[in-house]
């Protein structure tokens, strides 16, 4: 048996230089013996190959052709977009860059793959000695992200399956915080900015057309959202007055900053104003400091804590 | 990925054959490398590209034997002779297949968030990088790693940088004690949104994970860091972490599934239409407090019996302070 690589291998060269769409039929009598005599064992392996190489990011066209072979499928490589433009990065860019994809972790290495063909000269091992002392960043990995990246890249909208509804977002940025990713953009049927969670996108992310959608100049998907999770929400901001247990105040005022402090009690008890949009997570905060912080104010949010509470401890 | 060349998606690491389109990713990189050197000794190439002697000679032996129809003179001009491979005329894959969706994405993710990270120079050589490859990407894509920058960080990692030893005050919130410590810093890492601190603790005497968002006061001592200790190259390992933590079984409305997203969760199961049934490692009876009086009173501790109790008590516990 021939090994699967030098077929696939001499379909792309074959693709490569055709200077014409080339059928299936074609394609085999080229590639002499490499594929099964006839269908549909022919067919299958064709259409095996043309997965793998697609999945593997060949730029693989095909086109229904007239004339003398209308109506029959013709396959080419567009080399155009076959290969990696020259990126002139100087040594030093090079170098930067091996450092980066060395010192931030994404579960896969697609970065290493990455880097073996953007830098060709560089000694890829060179550098991995002094990533020892440089801080080091571990992300999530998801499937989706690529397929999200090059839709962003290539302005096309994306579908998608989100809290069992399917959404079609202009996909205006993606970011990465407190260990989620994000992609926020203009829901086409809300009409509005939109920020989802990519893990927690249902199934298949489906790319439309490029070139479908511009962003707006300056969007910065970092503003889209505020990264205190406690002003994330549709409700409107309010100022929790709580107090916070001498134990607790330094990691309070390190997280919410000085000016939150509005009263110093002896003993060393503060008093904090706390505004919040979202009350899920405000009361999350709250409860995370178990019996060092009680609410003042307002009396409703007051009372409402304590409802949570004695419904996790009824008396008597 | 220290140590080990950055192979293609893991080949070294993978038992059995490796698949075909594995190989051919490799080989339309290898492809144009070897073209544009001529010579390379096998053992160089082998290592650039994480894979073994035999994996690479076979694969190039197989190239040589391809081309263009008929298959006579449009052939690939490489051969193997003495652990040295041979690359004449170039033709055909004289450049690599550009970027996937996937390198692309990592090139830049990895790129912007080394940017945040501390000590980056954003104006520098890695700024101008990522410029470049953007612009051949067709056009810009919008990518943001948003990494949070604690009080000490600039600090610390500049006391790992110089090998400083370090006092600090830090607040252990499982426990919720404070304490200060003597400890040689020998790695910062951000994971999930924190940054931890690898370093050995002279008090301890071992090699401990600190918060940093938890370090509370700092020195930098003129005493040197002396431990001798390797520099973890990614955030400590939840599992290692909780080595001898109690497994807690929870069950908890379906509602409550964002526990699973944030804890390293030993197992998720429904149970019934409406609740799921968690198990999860828990190193402290006051993390579990908090935990309890946050997922409410639909939640339950199913085992260890003794613990069944804690929510309440947690709970009754805060009502006796609002009085």
């Amino acid at each position: 048996m021939t090994d699967p690589l030098e077929r696939l291998t001499n379909l792309v060269a074959l693709l490569l230089e055709t200077r014409t769409p080339l059928t299936l039929d074609r394609i085999a009598h080229e590639l002499r013996g490499q594929y099964p005599a006839s269908d549909p064992a022919r067919r299958t392996a064709f259409e095996r190959d043309k997965r793998q190489l697609r999945d593997e990011g060949v730029p693989l066209e095909q086109t229904v052709l007239g004339g003398d072979q209308a109506g029959a499928t013709g396959y080419w490589i567009d080399r155009s977009r076959y290969a990696l433009p020259e990126l002139g990065l100087t040594v030093e860019e090079a170098r930067a860059l091996r450092l980066a994809v060395a010192a931030v972790h994404l579960g896969a290495d697609w970065g290493g793959d990455a880097l073996l063909k953007i830098d060709a000269s560089g000694d890829l091992d060179a550098d991995a000695a002094s990533v020892g002392s440089a801080a080091v960043a571990d992300l999530p990995a998801l499937a989706e992200l690529p397929t999200l990246f090059q839709a962003n890249t290539d302005r096309a909208i994306v579908t998608f399956g989100y809290r069992g509804r399917t959404r079609r977002l202009e996909a205006y940025g993606i970011l990465a915080r407190a260990g989620f990713w994000y992609v926020i953009g203009l829901d086409r049927d809300a009409g509005e900015v939109r920020t989802y969670r990519v893990d927690r996108i249902e199934g298949a992310v489906e790319v439309g057309p490029a070139r479908a959608y511009e962003i707006p100049e300056g969007f910065d998907p970092a503003a889209s959202f505020p990264a205190d999770a406690m002003m994330v929400g549709e409700g409107e901001v309010v100022s929790a007055s709580v107090l916070v247990r001498s134990r607790q105040v330094p990691s309070v005022v390190e997280a919410l900053g000085d000016a939150a402090v509005v009263e110093r009690r002896e003993g060393g008890d503060i008093v904090v104003t706390v505004p919040y949009a979202n009350r899920w997570a405000f009361r999350s905060w709250l409860l995370g400091l178990v019996d060092d912080a009680e609410v003042l104010e307002p009396p409703d949010l007051r009372e409402e804590v304590v409802a949570w509470l004695e419904a996790l401890a009824p008396s008597g | 990925m220290t140590g080990a060349a950055p192979g293609p998606t893991g080949a070294t690491a993978r038992r059995g054959p490796e698949p075909a389109a594995v190989r051919l990713r490799r080989l339309l990189i290898l492809l144009p490398w070897l073209m544009e050197r001529g010579e390379v000794p096998v053992a160089a190439a082998a290592a650039r590209f994480g894979v073994t002697r035999e994996q690479l000679i076979r694969d190039v032996e197989l190239a040589a034997m391809c081309g263009l129809p008929p298959y006579v003179d449009e052939m690939l001009d490489l051969f193997v002779d003495q652990d040295v491979i041979y690359a004449g005329v170039p033709r055909l894959f004289t450049r690599p297949l550009r970027l996937t969706a996937r390198e692309a994405f990592s090139l830049l993710a990895a790129g912007r968030a080394a940017l945040e990270l501390p000590g980056a120079d954003v104006g520098g050589p890695l700024a101008r990088a990522l410029d470049k490859v953007s612009v051949a990407l067709g056009s810009d894509p919008v990518l943001k790693v948003d990494v949070p920058r604690p009080r000490f960080l600039d600090t610390i990692q500049g006391a790992v940088r110089d090998h400083r030893r370090l006092v600090i005050t830090y607040f252990t919130a499982s426990r919720g004690e404070r304490a200060e410590r003597t400890v040689d810093p020998v790695a910062v890492v951000t994971e999930r949104g924190n940054w931890y601190l690898q370093a050995f603790d002279h008090g301890a005497e071992e090699a401990r994970w600190f918060r940093v968002d938890r370090i509370e006061a700092l020195t930098v001592t003129d005493e040197p860091a002396t431990a001798d200790l390797a520099p973890a190259d990614r955030a400590p390992d939840w599992l290692l972490r909780f080595a001898d933590a109690t497994v807690v079984r929870l069950r908890v409305p379906t509602s409550a599934g964002w526990v699973a997203e944030r804890y390293p969760v030993l197992s998720v199961e429904p149970d019934g239409a409406d609740h799921l049934r968690l198990e999860l490692p828990v190193v402290s009876v006051r993390w579990l407090e908090r935990l309890l009086l946050r997922l409410g009173a639909e939640a339950t501790v199913v085992s260890p019996a003794e613990w069944r109790d804690v929510g309440r008590q947690a709970a009754r516990r805060v009502l006796d302070a609002y009085g």
